[in-house]
């Protein structure tokens, strides 16, 4: 494939979906056929406190241009409170982006239910937007290390 | 060993075929064929959920010797039950197979072919990776102890027990004091409609005395638990004699500790002494079941009653909805004594949740019961003062007051939330697994909680939640037959563990213990759901959720980066 | 022979799924009747549910999907029970299973029937605030995910017109226009009416001017209208115009006196709609008009103080000096406010919370039951002693709102406990 050029940089964006609340919503979209930007690749996990900070550096400094957590909102967690956990571990993880002069705004948390297939394909899309806006992951410039 | 693994793209009639070119995908992940470790088995099919897809897959995974299988089809929600189905039927395990949607993810929301096509071939790319770092897991099946602790032998517990018993499960039913019944065996009539439960409650009591299953503990306290559904071990302890230990093991548990009283004596607004005319409705009805009438300290009939609704409502954060109802049921028994007495009930919101609820009132009111709707009550002695909605005040001295306290959690209740490991709801009372859908269970598979130790509740629902409780015990553990845990649970890394316990505290269900030996933390496989918020807390990473572990998820998310 | 190891459910809302997996997790073959194309319920309808503000869907549809795919459950929608034959252990049962004309089995859901279909129709199941086809599912997320198709309506079979669209549409050769209605006859040991509720016909009341100002909601209506995945995608926009509602009033207990009982829920919906009208909104001012709030759970009062906080709506009334006029498209609700005096709100939208009431087959399900009705007309226990789910046709049980109003927690505990019965009589029969 060709390396994408600057003016049609196409964002890599990789989304962790809770499997009871936010995959049940993408697939809510999927079956009303909405259309959404291709960036996004769905990793689906039972929960959305499964996600550990691990994960989360080593795809970013594997380039990705852009991270999304979703999972059921606050009080909804399947799995009792882990939606708080998550929601704590992304402070944390922001500001861990911080520290390592990462732009904590490729980072994002948003809660989705199972009925809100609308509001994923509206965050989806507006997160590639977002990312797009923000160009690719320093990471992939070369020329910064 | 050479892998080799088989990749069916569905084409789900038209839904995935149209939409993304199911060749370009089959062409770009038969690259992958290496000579040396890797065959790729790369094919369409028309609809693999049919009845002949599945056959047909059954038929590939055997007749090519698959080592793994990838399936690029729909929602896992729709059909990974299905497919695991299928692998269960054939010699491949079923967690070296993994679902890709394509359909929800690309077929059906990148509009543009050429890009559906293109995400498509990254997703099974994704998933080829990902299952060659799958690992075979096995079931195990466990033998389950059917038999049931109840602790509290109140009219929840009683019910409980009779529920479980009559289902041919051995009962231990424990009880702090002297005597079954609890606070219900009091009454003289209960709601809603005044059946004499005095006789139907005693039945119970003598039932549960004579059950031959239920083996009936009196002063007798719970010390502690270990284990897990199906396979609890249970220390009680006589109160009278500490020396007096017997160990229990069950399958289950429930919590049916009752309930205690507000203390109206500690309120502000409420100032009397053991001399005034100020009762509680609970002793109001124990008058009533004693001496069958209600007297004033002096033996008199009172001839002005007032009764006091919501009294700590406010302090308690809860309105214990049962009150209204007793408050009416006693209202009419001053009438029943004597119609001429003047009974004013004072009230704030009137809480008649249930269908006969309100007949009821309006049958009382008509009696001459006045209903007078307050802001704010204080009282002194017998001697009240209010404030109305309106904002009229008003003093007025009676022969007696009847007060309705909250209901409260029974003393003891974070005693036995340690003991037991459950939670408690932040009024007190235990807390539910689900406040909705899963009401009487609690976190922990096994241990149930019922009647008013899981909140203010009358008689009707209390029976409902024992009963409840008893049937889930009886459908989760079956004589004989043995229960299967999730197997994709987390597991810690002994290596790796330090011992900081985080991992204990993120826990929802209690799965994890700590090794004081080892000085590491350790999973209960057969408590753990499968979240995997432990793997995230964990400072070390040296806890691995299996079938989400980070080298399968490196795996599935790469292919997006790269 | 008894037919002890199997068992009837009728009505598939949380109570009757709640019930079923239950019965088929203990071993009984569990044949679950539904009325509707979909299961799920009542509960289903709600976006968020009340006191956790939890997303309903995301709450039942794993259930859902569990009663789907449990190989004890046979769920039979579109279909319902005409006569119960026999006694406890050997009842046989039939039932009419309306034709689906879709294939529970070839169907996969991918929907591409309902657009070609030339026949629009109100959707009920929408409250009638958005449109289906004449082969539709009632809601995106419907389950089972497969179309019906209403014959009455449908050109072809209602003989109107040659009409081939969907079959044409259909890749799966999944819509049969010849399939037909079916007679069932079903043999089970024990029964569970688990039939749900209704709501009260606010329109009776003349005084809150349903039905005749548009602006005029009932507290379901709102829900869908909330709903994401409703009709408008969880805009709130009052009917027929592209107005956000900037002041609203929540009247309570709609239909209380004339029923003659408190429903137990109404207040926690009212509250909750207030909350997603602020949260949604922002700028609207919110009116909840009572009497008593009936708030009776260890969580509600919170719930209840949150949400006034939140608010700030509460005014305390008599729901029967309440009046709904509408000039120039502002509602003015004229009330007698707590110290007696009159007063009166001017609001762009009305949301009444009406009365829980028995379901409008209530009374015929009763007859073919053979058991009473109580004297408001819910499906009767039997009476005496302390019975929770027992009715007086023995091997007949009763769960959830068919047995009088209640909320979801009340419905499944009641099923759950109806479990236990069945189980016990059944096996009763056996040793």
């Amino acid at each position: 494939m060709d390396k994408p050029n600057q003016n049609e940089f196409k964002p890599k964006i990789v989304g962790f979906l809770c499997n009871w609340c936010t995959y049940a919503a993408a697939d809510l979209a999927g079956s009303s056929k909405m259309e959404i930007d291709s960036a996004l690749t769905v990793i689906r996990v039972m929960c959305s406190s499964r996600v550990d900070p691990n994960l989360i550096l080593t795809i970013y400094f594997n380039g990705a241009d852009g991270i999304l957590i979703a999972g059921c909102h606050p009080g909804d967690c399947h799995y009792g409170k882990g939606n708080y956990f998550t929601r704590r571990r992304y402070a944390q993880m922001k500001q861990v982006f911080e520290t390592l002069n990462l732009d904590p705004g490729r980072l994002q948390l948003s809660w989705i239910s199972a009925a809100e297939g609308n509001r994923y394909a509206e965050v989806v899309n507006a997160f590639t937007e977002k990312i797009t806006a923000l160009g690719p992951n320093p990471i992939n410039q070369s020329s910064l290390f | 060993m050479k892998k080799k693994v088989g990749i069916y793209i569905c084409q789900c009639g038209p839904n995935i075929a149209d939409n993304v070119d199911i060749d370009k995908i089959i062409e770009s992940v038969s690259a992958f064929n290496d000579a040396d470790d890797l065959e790729i088995v790369a094919k369409p099919y028309g609809l693999l959920c049919s009845g002949e897809g599945k056959d047909y897959l059954k038929q590939e995974i055997e007749e090519n010797g698959l080592t793994h299988l990838v399936i690029g089809a729909c929602s896992p929600r729709d059909h990974n039950n299905t497919f695991i189905g299928v692998c269960k039927e054939t010699s491949l395990n079923p967690y070296l197979y993994k679902l890709i949607n394509i359909r929800e993810h690309c077929a059906w929301i990148i509009h543009d072919k050429d890009k559906a096509t293109e995400k498509a071939i990254q997703y099974i790319r994704g998933g080829l990776r990902r299952v060659l770092y799958q690992s075979e897991l096995f079931e195990n099946k466990l033998d389950t102890n059917p038999d049931v602790l109840v602790i509290g032998g109140g009219i929840a517990g009683i019910e409980a027990a009779l529920s479980l018993a009559d289902a041919d499960r051995q009962v231990f039913l424990i009880e702090k004091t002297d005597r079954l019944g609890g606070k219900a065996a009091t009454f003289k009539t209960v709601l809603p409609k005044q059946q004499d439960a005095v006789e139907a409650i005693q039945l119970k009591i003598q039932t549960v005395q004579d059950h031959p299953h239920i083996q009936v503990m009196l002063n007798t306290r719970l010390d502690r638990i270990i284990g897990f559904l199906g396979n609890f071990e249970a220390e009680v302890r006589s109160i009278d004699d500490a020396e007096k230990m017997t160990e229990l093991k069950i399958g289950a548990m429930v919590v049916a500790s009752g309930f205690s009283l507000y203390d109206a004596s500690t309120h502000p607004d409420f100032i009397f002494s053991g001399d005034d005319e100020v009762y509680t409705a609970l002793q109001i009805e124990q008058m009533i079941a004693e001496k069958n009438q209600v007297t004033t300290r002096s033996g008199k009939a009172p001839k002005s009653v007032a009764m006091i609704h919501c009294v700590g409502r406010e302090e308690v954060g809860y309105c214990s909805q049962i009150c209204c109802n007793a408050m009416i049921k006693l209202a009419a028994r001053f009438k029943t004594q004597s119609p001429d007495t003047t009974v004013k009930v004072f009230f704030r919101d009137l809480c008649l949740p249930h269908q006969d609820d309100q007949a009821f009132y309006n049958e009382i009111k008509a009696q001459g019961v006045e209903f007078v709707r307050v802001n704010r009550i204080a009282t002194e002695g017998s001697q009240i003062k209010f404030t109305t909605m309106d904002e009229n005040e008003g003093s007025e001295l009676f022969d007696m007051v009847v007060l309705a306290p909250a209901m409260i959690p029974a003393d003891g209740t974070p005693d036995l939330a340690t003991k037991l490991g459950i939670s408690l709801h932040e009024t007190g009372f235990f807390q539910e697994a689900h406040q909705a859908i899963n009401p009487v269970a609690t976190a922990t598979d096994g241990i149930f909680i019922v009647g008013t130790a899981h909140g203010p509740r009358g008689i009707q629902a209390t029976l409902l939640q024992a009963q409840a409780a008893a049937s889930k015990i009886r459908v989760q553990l079956i004589p004989g037959e043995q229960i299967v845990p999730e197997v994709r649970v987390s597991e810690t890394l002994e290596a790796f563990c330090m011992g900081c316990k985080t991992c204990l505290e993120v826990c929802h269900y209690g799965a994890i213990v700590f090794d004081e030996d080892k000085g590491i933390s350790v999973v209960k496989e057969a408590v753990c759901r499968g979240c995997g918020n432990c793997v995230g807390s964990c400072p070390s990473g040296a806890i691995q959720l299996k079938h989400f572990t980070n080298p399968q998820l490196y795996q599935e998310m790469i292919e997006a980066v790269q | 022979m008894s037919f002890s190891n199997q068992v009837l459910v009728i009505g598939a809302g949380i109570a009757g799924m709640e019930a079923s997996l239950m019965l088929a997790k203990s071993g009984k073959k569990v044949f679950l009747v539904e009325k509707l194309s979909l299961i799920g319920g009542n509960v289903i309808k709600n976006e968020e549910s009340f006191p956790n503000l939890e997303c309903s869907t995301c709450m039942v549809a794993p259930i859902q999907q569990a009663v789907l795919q449990d190989p004890n459950i046979e769920t039979m929608t579109l279909s319902t029970v005409e006569k119960i034959d026999g006694d406890v252990g050997h009842f046989e049962v039939s039932v009419l299973k309306k034709a689906r004309y879709a294939s529970m089995t070839d169907c996969i859901g991918c929907g591409m029937c309902y657009e070609p279909c030339p026949v629009s129709l109100s959707n009920e199941w929408e409250e009638n605030l958005g449109e289906k086809k004449a082969i539709y599912v009632p809601t995106a997320g419907s389950l089972p995910n497969v179309p019906a198709i209403e014959a009455e309506h449908c050109l072809q079979l209602s003989g109107k017109k040659e009409c081939n669209a969907c079959v044409e549409a259909c890749m799966f050769g999944a819509i049969d226009l010849s399939e037909t209605d079916e007679q069932m006859q079903l043999e089970v040991g024990a029964i569970l009416l688990a039939t749900g509720s209704d709501l009260f016909d606010v329109s009776q009341l003349t005084q809150f001017g349903y039905g005749k100002y548009p602006s005029v909601y009932t507290s379901i209506e709102f829900e869908r209208l909330f709903a994401s995945n409703g009709p408008t995608l969880g805009e709130i926009k009052i009917r027929n115009s592209d107005r956000q509602p900037k002041a609203v009033a929540m009247i309570h207990c709609v239909g209380r006196e004339e029923q003659g009982y408190c429903s137990g829920v109404c207040c926690m919906v009212s509250l909750k709609h207030a909350h997603f009208l602020k949260h949604k909104l922002g700028d609207v001012k919110l009116f909840n008009l009572y009497t008593d709030f009936c708030v009776p759970d260890k969580t509600h009062q919170k719930f209840q103080k949150n949400i006034i906080e939140e608010t700030q709506s509460i005014f305390h009334t008599s729901m029967k000096d309440i009046k709904v006029t509408e000039a120039d498209s502002v509602l003015n609700v004229a009330y007698i406010d707590a110290k007696g005096k009159e007063a009166s709100l001017n609001v762009d939208m009305v949301i009444l919370a009406p009365a829980i009431i028995p379901g409008k087959d209530t009374e015929v399900l009763s007859r073919i039951a053979g058991i009473e009705t109580t004297e408001i007309g819910f499906l009767g226990l039997k009476s005496g002693g302390l019975s929770t789910v027992e009715t007086a046709r023995e091997g007949v049980f009763l769960a959830g709102c068919a047995e009088g109003p209640k909320d979801v927690q009340s419905s499944v505990t009641q099923a759950e406990s109806a479990v236990g019965g069945m189980l016990a009589r059944l096996s009763s029969l056996t040793s």
